[in-house]
């Protein structure tokens, strides 16, 4: 446990040092939410509902750190220290891979919790924002979210070769999460095939979820995002703990 | 005596280059080993495949009677300094040896080995600001931080100057007095002959010359080591 606290630690320095994360996880979805408040306010979402646009986009709003942190960040930096040679030192040690992910995993999950905090908090302090639904129910949509999408980083980093074909695996899962899961562009307004397409990304369940968690609506189906989201954790981490490269 | 480390025909090939090719060794506790060879001769693929890094083609290996494919409990008391030092690109000197001795049970205290070693007032430094001797240092501090039973070190004073490298031999040899074993390897036979007890000289994998350094002497009839060196090694020039 002392192990894995001076870890974290350290690790989580090293990372704030190195700033991408800061602004990618951190600073980038605020300056999001800054826009749209300025765009839209507290204006409603639509003629007749009884929530704002803002509070409508907390979800996605929310999902940009975490993709950044799960999909980006999470991938290139267990690659990065494969292709530096620091996990061939820390094989001949006795820390187990396990543990090591685990240290790396929980960084971008403190990350991704500054930036909901920050969101909620300057949401609200700016123009309103509050949940209308019901804590528990998002805070849970949040964590399996996240869980999920961290899981499926930690397994791209896990087995990508090296930084380049990590950044390559990286970027073809970011973007096209990031652009069509409904982080950026909203989900209803994509044509229905479309939306058919992007239902698979664990990303797109864990939105819907957030949102209708947010604004206390009924989703359509409880089963379907929970079973997704917990079978890509389950499967990712299991296989990236299971081919987990030192070298 | 107590065989600490144990290797018998290791074989590894990488394609069709045969690396390591039927090479035994056995270290006894106390005791320094130490691997010679020109460079590409197979002393980093043996120390590799000894700790397990590698998996070699053929072979059997055990170090403190453990497996070290098998059991990493083994590195609770195993230091190692390999050729090539990875670390962190931010890291600070004090960050990179507490993250190394938080992994271990008993660490030695990195404080009072980084003045040991003349990196005391360098705490405080990014490690890639170090000079290249200093960094080596850092290295055999990490390798010693666990307070190992056995210590691997590749190509132990590389980049050291002539001061640093007669201190770093005096702190091993206190510490292989107080039982500590070392299997090393290294391209300066002076410090081979002022370290090592046995020691295996490898010519494209195979091993040409098992003994100690007096015997080697003896062999090739030479008065010098370095001598005796590159004509047990084949590299004598014509």
């Amino acid at each position: 446990m002392k192990a894995f606290c001076t870890l974290l630690k350290n690790e989580l320095k090293l990372n704030i040092r190195n700033m991408n994360m800061v602004i990618f996880a951190v600073i980038l979805p605020l300056a999001v939410l800054v826009i749209l408040g300025l765009l839209y306010g507290t204006s409603p979402a639509a003629d007749g509902v009884g929530y704002t646009f803002l509070e409508q986009s907390m979800g996605a709003l929310c999902s940009i750190s975490i993709c950044a942190g799960g999909l980006m960040g999470l991938p290139l930096v267990t690659a990065e220290y494969r292709e530096r040679k620091i996990l061939k030192r820390f094989r001949v040690t006795p820390i187990s891979p396990g543990m090591l992910l685990a240290v790396e995993f929980l960084i971008y999950v403190l990350y991704t919790l500054v930036s909901l905090s920050l969101l909620l908090l300057v949401s609200w302090l700016g123009w309103g924002v509050h949940l209308r639904g019901s804590w528990g129910g998002f805070a849970l949509s949040w964590l399996l979210t996240v869980l999920s999408t961290l899981s499926i980083g930690m397994m791209a980093g896990g087995i990508a070769r090296n930084t380049k074909s990590a950044s390559i695996i990286a970027c073809v899962l970011y973007f096209p999460m990031l652009i069509f899961s409904g982080a950026t562009l909203p989900f209803e307004a994509m044509p229905e095939t479309m939306q058919k397409i992007v239902r698979i990304f664990p990303m797109t369940q864990g939105i819907q979820l957030m949102k209708s968690a947010f604004l206390g609506l009924t989703a359509e189906s409880l089963a379907l995002p929970i079973v997704v989201m917990l079978g890509v954790t389950l499967a990712c981490s299991g296989i990236a703990v299971k081919c987990f490269r030192w070298e | 005596m107590e065989e600490i480390i144990k290797a018998e025909n290791l074989t590894k090939a990488y394609g069709t280059l045969l690396a390591v090719d039927h090479v035994s060794l056995w270290v006894k506790r106390g005791t320094a080993f130490g691997l010679l060879g020109a460079n590409g001769a197979g002393k980093s693929t043996v120390i590799e495949c000894i700790l397990g890094v590698k998996q070699p083609d053929g072979g059997t290996v055990s170090v403190l009677s453990l497996d070290p494919r098998k059991d990493r409990r083994l590195f609770q008391q195993v230091g190692v300094q390999f050729q090539e030092c990875g670390y962190q690109p931010e890291i600070k000197v004090s960050e990179l040896c507490e993250e190394t001795a938080c992994l271990y049970k008993t660490p030695g205290d990195w404080r009072r080995l980084c003045e040991k070693f003349g990196l005391g007032d360098k705490t405080g430094v990014l490690v890639k600001n170090l000079s290249g001797g200093q960094r080596q240092r850092l290295f055999i501090v990490l390798s010693l931080l666990p307070r190992p039973q056995v210590v691997f070190l590749d190509e132990l004073t590389t980049g050291l100057d002539a001061k640093a490298r007669r201190d770093v031999w005096k702190i091993l040899k206190e510490l292989k007095d107080s039982g500590l074993t070392i299997f090393l390897t290294s391209h300066f036979m002076d410090e081979v002959e002022a370290l090592c007890d046995e020691i295996c000289i490898l010519q494209k994998g195979r091993a040409v010359f098992y003994g100690t350094v007096a015997h080697a002497k003896e062999k090739s009839g030479c008065e010098n080591f370095e001598d005796a060196y590159l004509k047990l090694s084949g590299e004598e020039m014509e």
